[in-house]
């Protein structure tokens, strides 16, 4: 038995070693990471992709928009991925080490936009807020409840403090963690639009940098945000549970669970797909994913996959993408945009 | 070293001789350090050991022990726990090779051959000197495998038949046949103490050693079971030299024809059981024998 | 008795009977009502694992009416044809007074976006049926599974469910024509995953596991074993050896996401082995379980008693021979053990995966060690992230695979353990 297995051993490390020495040959399925935000969109295309067609179905991991990037930006070759995607546009930073790295062409592909909502159980009321409550009730130092441009630590603990016109309630909210890109949105489209509201943290932009990214950036971290990871589910009932509290979380979920959960109307525009598509409900972002041009043509079916992720029947407005909750863009912009994506047009470098 | 081997070129002893006790000794004086009296040494040896000096780490065990083993002999190993009596009869087939930070010097020849040497390889040396331990240990497999096992690791057996002979003989020799005939191919673990006991005993013979090393292979069993292996001990000595460690001195001087004594790693005295049982030479071995200490 | 000092120590042992009593009797209650409480919680995840679970194993079909017209299909043109577009005519035909765009669109939603690969297999399977009409049961999609298993409240207000009410006539009628109904969902356990819920199975995870497992077996028992053995019975005791059992005894409890980035480190950056693959998978996880082997295996050899050793190496066996004969077969029950609850921690493991690529959205069920994998855990994990409410009952219910599996390894190592122990 031992003999065979010593056998079975060497069989097996024989195949490694031939194996790593044929790689070079190829790979004949995409790979593809990035966001997660992306993904639940990316996969399904994925999958009608490889069912549609005689090419295999891609693979795809969800790594985070940074960690792809990090993979994506590691060189060209059959090891490195052929396509990032990505819950926000890609860093100069980041294109810079692309650049380095050998990734020259890198040919940016916007699908749509993606909602980001404050939600609450269906069995608590709904509630109206601004941008400005939420950064005063979310981050970590506010200004001067008394007035004056004095930076204090938030002494906000219900939400009536806030802003009278909301209920007393405790400030209790469920978000994602640092690493993601739902986080990372959520504090720039609504934290810091709302705390640009505030005329002397509007001018520290210029003047002070550092302090003015960690007055809008910075989320308070005594209990009233809690990070509930990055599993949106169990925000979802985590919030059934606890009719006070509220959630962050893509709108895709919103979408799914509609009979559990309420989406906050924030400065008047409620979180539903006509909002977000007509780009009226203030908190949402654009999606991307990005494909190394110099993949195209080695690795069988990048060019076929980006047709059908930009086909009418994926990110049209009836596409399969929208009933899984992406926010289609408009068709002028699809139509705009789809040009330069036919041809493959690498993208200039990013101004930031 | 040389002068031992003088010794017993010069110094003619039979084991049949009455021993003659040493004329300094005579008084019974108290133990002098590494000194033996008594006669260690026989006529046409089947073993020598000369010098033999055991030490664990940096403590000695056995110092400078001097003895031969005759031809078809049973000589009987006794003295107080602790004496190193079973470390020094675990370095006549090597055993004590195996136990960590052991170390052995000395002369220990087997027909002439140093067991020590370079070119001796201990896998024979242990068929020619087989071991039987203080608690039975057969394998836990059947019997006949037990005793099948020795020869055939050695490649004793051509063939089935000749196997199946090997383990007949063996168990006839330690008695067991009548006993075991019908279930050879039951677990050998199934059986009595005292039947274990002479499994192993068996399984020792089944390679046809020339010395058979008994550690104290009584101990563990009831008076009956012991009887029956001190019978067979006695029919054994017809064949092989026997040596076998004891606690009991009832055994010793059953079985033996010669008795060692051994105190805190000194070989004390050696000579004819009757002799070291009636008249021992030395005060220390006068002591143990009747019961002052042990 | 009748001495004084012997009445006044049995009193005073009397004296602290009662108390040592209840010590033992307090000690018992803890220690039971620690069990309890372990078993409650037990109890409580398995019933709230099984209670969604079960449901999964079942899935809606809804029959439609198919004519599979000789002008659009023919024998020649099956992988290319229109079947999606068949789905859609059929259901025209079947509710002609669904007219409006709209209206078609909510209709033909009804109907899961498989369907039409199913019928493609079943064309291709037999092309007689061109030119037939035939009743065939498609996979219903996810919301009206979820809807026929009470998932969906049908009383809420219409802007408040995914079935609005349209669609809810439909399927009314649908189901007083005898045309829905609950079947055992094979797919669960024939495909590999998907994004359609009513599609996603765990059979290409079931293989990627099999595949990581046999990989890690294969090389972790082997080399375990060898590693325990030569420790145990031919190394030389000093301080190298010393150092080594240190270090082997911390590998067992450093954190296994670090055993992935190692792996990712050598044999991806380095030996260029592919990712996400089975093969390196399972390399990172012999890595991770070789520890595991190597203390089990050494605790069983160190089992043995000496006895065994003294007697084979005193008929004049060799070491190998003794090791071989002797104590290998007596320890291995043991090391079976060991390696098989290494390998139930390995089929549970998902954090050293994510360095190496397998946690992957993997369509493709895997043929080979060097296909693109996933493994069950993996799976429980993507699906459990998935916002279709449909992919919550298939989360319970792969978790109920793996805690089978679980179970049957566990179980075969008791019996392994029970079988081939030799008991003296």
């Amino acid at each position: 038995m031992k003999k065979k297995n010593i056998l079975l051993a060497a069989a097996l490390l024989t195949s490694v070693c031939s194996y790593s020495s044929g790689q070079a040959a190829g790979r004949d399925t995409i790979s593809i990471v990035g966001s997660s935000t992306v993904y639940p969109f990316s996969t399904v295309a994925a999958e009608q992709f490889g069912r549609g067609t005689s090419f295999k179905t891609p693979k795809i991991e969800s790594t985070g928009t940074g960690g792809g990037f990090k993979l994506f930006c590691s060189g060209v070759g059959v090891d490195s991925p052929d396509i990032s995607n990505a819950s926000r546009a890609i860093k100069k930073s980041e294109f810079d080490t692309c650049q380095t790295n050998g990734v020259k062409d890198i040919v940016e592909v916007k699908i749509g936009y993606d909602g980001i909502v404050l939600a609450n159980a269906k069995k608590s009321a709904p509630m109206q807020v601004s941008r400005k409550d939420i950064f005063l009730a979310l981050a970590k130092n506010v200004p001067d409840p008394k007035g004056g441009e004095k930076l204090v630590a938030n002494p906000y603990k219900t939400w009536k403090e806030v802003n009278p016109a909301l209920p007393a309630t405790k400030i209790e909210v469920l978000g994602p963690p640092p690493t993601s890109g739902t986080r990372d949105a959520f504090v720039e489209l609504a934290m810091e639009a709302g705390a640009k509201t505030f005329s002397f943290i509007h001018d520290m932009e210029k003047k002070d940098k550092d302090k003015y990214k960690a007055t809008t950036q910075m989320v308070r971290e005594d209990g009233a945000y809690v990070e509930a990871g990055e599993n949106d589910n169990l925000i979802v009932q985590k919030l059934e549970a606890n009719p006070t509290a509220f959630g962050i979380f893509g709108f895709s979920f919103l979408d799914q669970n509609a009979d559990k959960i309420q989406g906050s109307i924030v400065e008047n525009e409620s979180p539903n797909f006509d909002n977000i598509a007509a780009g009226k409900y203030p908190v949402s972002r654009p999606l991307f994913f990005y494909v190394k041009k110099a993949h195209v043509g080695e690795i069988p079916g990048i060019k076929e996959f980006v047709d059908e992720f930009t086909s009418e029947k994926a990110w049209g407005n009836d596409g399969y993408l929208a009933d899984k909750g992406m926010i289609p863009m408009s068709k002028d912009e699809r139509t705009t945009l789809l040009k330069d994506i036919k041809e493959l047009k690498p993208m200039a470098a990013p101004a930031k | 070293m040389e002068s031992f081997l003088e010794v017993t070129d010069t110094v003619y002893l039979s084991l049949h001789q009455k021993d003659t006790i040493l004329p300094d000794t005579k008084g019974k004086t108290l133990h002098k350090e590494r000194e033996t009296v008594g006669k260690p040494f026989v006529e046409n040896p089947r073993m020598t050991c000369r010098e033999v000096n055991v030490y664990y780490g940096e403590k000695r065990a056995i110092n400078d022990v001097s003895i031969d083993i005759a031809h078809n002999e049973v000589i009987a190993m006794i003295g107080p726990s602790g004496c190193g009596k079973s470390t020094f009869l675990r370095c006549l087939n090597r055993m004590n090779d195996t136990v960590e930070g052991c170390r052995v010097t000395g002369d220990i020849r087997l027909d002439g051959m140093d067991i020590h040497d370079k070119s001796v390889d201990v896998v024979p040396l242990r068929a020619r000197i087989g071991m039987v331990f203080q608690k039975p240990n057969p394998f836990p497999k059947s019997i006949f495998d037990n005793i099948a096992y020795g020869p055939k690791i050695h490649g004793l057996a051509q063939n089935k038949s000749e196997l199946n002979e090997i383990v007949e003989t063996s168990l006839h020799k330690a008695g067991l046949w009548n006993e075991v005939k019908d279930r050879l191919q039951q677990p050998g673990t199934g059986l009595s103490g005292g039947q274990q006991q002479r499994l192993c005993i068996a399984r020792a013979i089944a390679v046809s050693p020339e010395v058979i090393l008994m550690d104290e292979p009584c101990s563990a069993l009831d008076p009956i079971a012991t009887a029956k292996i001190e019978e067979l001990i006695a029919e054994l000595c017809e064949q092989y030299s026997i040596v076998i460690v004891t606690h009991s001195m009832q055994q010793a001087a059953r079985v033996s024809q010669r008795t060692a004594y051994f105190h805190l790693g000194d070989l004390i005295e050696v000579g004819r059981t009757d002799r070291v049982f009636t008249n021992p030479s030395h005060q220390l071995t006068e002591d143990y024998i009747t019961g002052r200490f042990g | 008795m009748d001495n004084p000092a012997n009445k006044q120590t049995i009193d005073r042992v009397n004296k602290g009977l009662s108390r040592r009593y209840r010590a033992e009797r307090r000690f018992r209650i803890f220690g039971a009502s620690a069990i309890l409480l372990a078993l409650s919680f037990l109890v409580l995840l398995f019933s709230s694992i099984f209670s969604t679970g079960y449901k999964a194993f079942q899935q809606t079909f809804i029959q439609i009416d198919i004519f599979f017209d000789p002008a659009e299909f023919t024998r020649e043109n099956l992988s290319t044809a229109n079947f999606p577009g068949l789905i859609k005519s059929s259901l025209s035909v079947m509710f002609p007074e669904v007219t409006s765009r709209g209206d078609r669109k909510d209709l033909y939603y009804l109907i899961s976006p498989g369907a039409s690969f199913q019928l493609m297999d079943v064309l291709k399977e037999n092309t007689a049926l061109i030119g037939t009409t035939r009743k065939i049961w498609v996979p219903a999609n996810d919301d009206v599974d979820m809807l026929y298993k009470g998932n969906i409240d049908r009383t809420r207000p219409e802007s408040e469910r995914r079935i609005n009410d349209n669609q809810l006539t439909w399927l009314d009628k649908l189901s007083a024509e005898g045309r829905v109904k609950k079947r055992f969902n094979s797919s669960f356990f024939t495909s590999g995953d998907s994004r359609e819920p009513e599609l996603a199975g765990i059979w290409g995870a079931t293989r990627g596991s099999f595949y990581t497992l046999l990989i890690t077996l294969s090389l972790s028992f082997p080399m375990g074993v060898a590693a325990a053995v030569y420790l145990e019975e031919f190394a030389p005791k000093n301080r190298w050896t010393d150092i080594i059992e240190v270090n082997i005894n911390n590998l067992a409890a450093v954190p296994s996401i670090v055993y992935g980035l190692l792996g990712l480190a050598v044999f991806i950056n380095f030996f260029g082995i592919p990712r996400s693959t089975p093969l390196v998978g399972g390399l990172v996880l012999t890595m991770m379980t070789l520890p595991i082997i190597i203390i089990a295996s050494r605790a069983s050899l160190k089992s043995v008693p000496p006895s065994i050793r003294e007697a084979a190496l005193g008929i004049g066996a060799s070491k190998m021979q003794m090791v071989a004969h002797h104590v290998l077969p007596l320890a291995l029950p043991g090391m079976l053990t060991g390696t098989i609850i290494g390998m139930a921690h390995a089929l549970g493991e998902t954090a050293p995966l994510l360095m190496i690529g397998m946690v992957a959205f993997i369509v493709d069920v895997p043929h080979g060690i060097t296909d693109a994998a996933t493994v069950l855990p993996v799976q429980i994990f993507l699906w459990s992230d998935s916002p279709e409410r449909a992919f919550m009952e298939r989360t319970s219910a792969a978790i109920m695979v793996l805690l089978a599996f679980l179970f049957l390894m566990n179980a075969a190592a008791v019996f392994l353990r029970k079988r081939f122990e030799i008991k003296w």
